[in-house]
């Protein structure tokens, strides 16, 4: 590198004391704190380590909007699809059992308000609005440590020259992998029973006109959200596959425990390309061309694992925080994300304005967060993931297996009554579940997750 | 018709033509490594290689394993795997590293 270019890159403006606050990660839950406090008149830097905002993001994915709609004009941001269908699929080694639905009302706006995106347009999109509120973005910058003085936080470290910078607020927007909070012992390092990796591909389908909506059946800017399960998915582990259609181009992948991953005689990736070939995945994703190959954490410790939110000038949001739903039936994280950021903003904005930096002051944040859908959806299926762990032959292999054998039974055409095959169908399942006492014990164990 | 299921033939890409989508900016030396060589000579599970999405982890043969930190998505399941919480995991510097153009 020469020294000019040194120079031009690398010399960074004096900011010590010129920001209320520093807001460490732009993704989700980082840009939701930044344009909440800048819209509230607070001098925000956010510092985002990629050379873009986006740039180290990805996600499966499907982003849920209701909160990202009232704190910005939605209107122009980059979505690919809106969900229109959503598919709950079993999968044993070579059969499908699914539920799918197509309510009327996700076709009309706000299209409940779920959308697929892709985070390197939409995170820069949405950190695009926290600047025009007011903020100011540095890229290519890399948070190292916080600086703390008596234990409270009063700034960052980062990996350019002279690159301290002190501010009263510090907001952890890292992500999943939180090197930071964790170097500062903010939270301990989460255990790999609680921590997925997920791998995803996206695919396009050179010089196939409307192969997307042909495949899916879709029209004009509807997308699907498929999710599966079962062997067939991701073989024994704790986890499943997934589908989503963009506006070009379809995401592929598979996440499972990494407790699991490490067991499995197959990587990562071969897991993506068994999931890939199952016979009724395969047809949906075959022809096409590999655009993006990428790979993530995904923190589902849920309740249990949320770390303490405030400290004496800073708090943790989003993925950082282990934010993040799974229960099977919902996959949720950014809408959680952008929620935590905005009350973190507005916890820190009102602190401001009585003058105080501890933790106390800054309580705000995590009440309004328990009052909220975050917390609540976290601890009503916090007994889930136990109780799928102790199930998990049972969930995952059995009924999968069961259900397909019972509709192939239901369904059979020969020369007998339906009644034989009604009494087939019924044997299979209740073979599978213990009888009826087993099937009762399950619904009841479960009822939770729907109703 | 055949007694077994139709299966569709996938041409899946390469691991290296996977890789060849995401842009890499070399930021010159390694983002990871191990903290005690020792620990992973010991090690019979090697799961940092099992978990890897990238082939970064390969089994070395000292036992410690060899680090293609070039490969490396940054996803972190492989300072998550290691039961001996042997990995040394930093981003890497001043926007170095892979980047995500969809993501």
């Amino acid at each position: 590198m020469t020294p000019e270019l040194d120079t031009e890159t690398r010399a960074a403006p004096n900011y010590d004391d010129q920001f209320d606050a520093i807001v460490v990660g732009a993704g989700l839950a980082g840009s939701a704190a930044a344009l909440t406090m800048a819209s509230r008149g607070l001098e925000v830097l956010i510092v985002e380590r990629g050379s873009s905002p986006g740039a180290k993001n990805v996600f499966g994915g499907v982003l849920y909007t209701p909160t990202i709609r009232e704190l910005t004009e939605f209107d122009d941001a980059p979505l690919e699809r809106y969900v229109a269908e959503r598919r709950f699929s079993m999968l044993s080694r070579d059969d499908e059992t699914a539920v799918s639905l197509r309510p009327g009302e996700w076709h009309r706006e706000p299209h409940n308000d779920s959308y697929t995106v892709l985070r390197g347009e939409f995170d820069e999109w949405f950190a695009e609005q926290a600047v025009e509120a007011g903020a100011t973005l540095v890229t290519e910058t890399t948070v190292t440590g916080l600086v703390r003085e008596r234990g409270r936080i009063v700034g960052v470290e980062t990996d350019r020259p002279d690159g301290t910078i002190r501010a009263p607020y510090v907001v952890l927007a890292e992500g999943g992998n939180s090197l930071v909070s964790e170097g500062a012992n903010l939270k301990p390092t989460e255990s790999r029973e609680n921590v997925a990796v997920a791998v995803k591909e996206v695919l396009e389908f050179p010089d196939r006109e409307g192969v997307i909506e042909d495949r899916f059946r879709l029209v004009d800017d509807a997308g699907v959200s498929y999710h599966y399960f079962g062997e067939g998915a991701v073989g024994d582990a704790f986890g499943g596959g997934f589908i989503y259609t963009n506006e070009e181009t379809v995401s592929v992948g598979v996440a499972y425990r990494i407790e699991d991953a490490v067991a499995a005689d197959q990587s990562p990736e071969e897991t993506l390309n068994a999931f890939k070939t199952h016979p009724a995945v395969a047809p949906l994703v075959r022809d096409a061309r590999t655009v993006e190959y990428s790979a993530k954490t995904i923190p589902e410790g849920g309740a249990e694992s949320v770390p303490d939110l405030v400290h004496d000038g800073g708090v943790i949001v989003g993925d950082a925080a282990g934010l993040v739903l799974n229960n099977g039936v919902h996959l949720e994280g950014t809408n959680m994300a952008v929620e935590s950021g905005y009350h973190a903003a507005r916890a820190i904005a009102r602190a401001a304005d009585r003058g105080r930096t501890d933790a106390a002051a800054l309580r705000a944040y995590p009440e309004a967060l328990e009052q909220s859908f975050v917390v609540q959806n976290l601890e009503r299926y916090a007994w889930l993931m136990d109780a799928v762990e102790a199930d998990r032959d049972l969930l995952f292999e059995e009924l999968p297996r069961a259900f397909a054998d019972a509709g192939t039974e239901y369904f059979r055409m020969d020369r007998q009554p339906k009644e034989v095959h009604a009494d087939d169908a019924k044997d299979v399942v209740l073979d599978a579940l213990g009888g009826w006492t087993g099937a009762a014990k399950l619904a009841l164990r479960y009822r939770k997750v729907v109703t | 018709m055949s007694a077994d299921s139709p299966t569709q033939q996938i041409e899946n890409d390469s691991l290296e033509d996977r890789l060849y989508t995401v842009r890499y900016d070399d930021p010159g030396d390694s983002h990871l490594d191990v903290k005690v060589p020792e620990v992973c000579a010991e090690c019979e599970t090697n799961d940092c290689v099992k978990v890897c999405p990238a082939n970064v982890w390969r089994e070395g043969e000292d036992g410690v394993p060899q680090i293609a930190y070039e490969n490396c998505l940054e996803c972190s399941s492989c300072r998550f795997a290691c039961g001996y919480d042997n990995v040394v995991w930093e981003y890497p510097k001043t926007g170095g590293g892979m980047t995500f153009k969809h993501g």
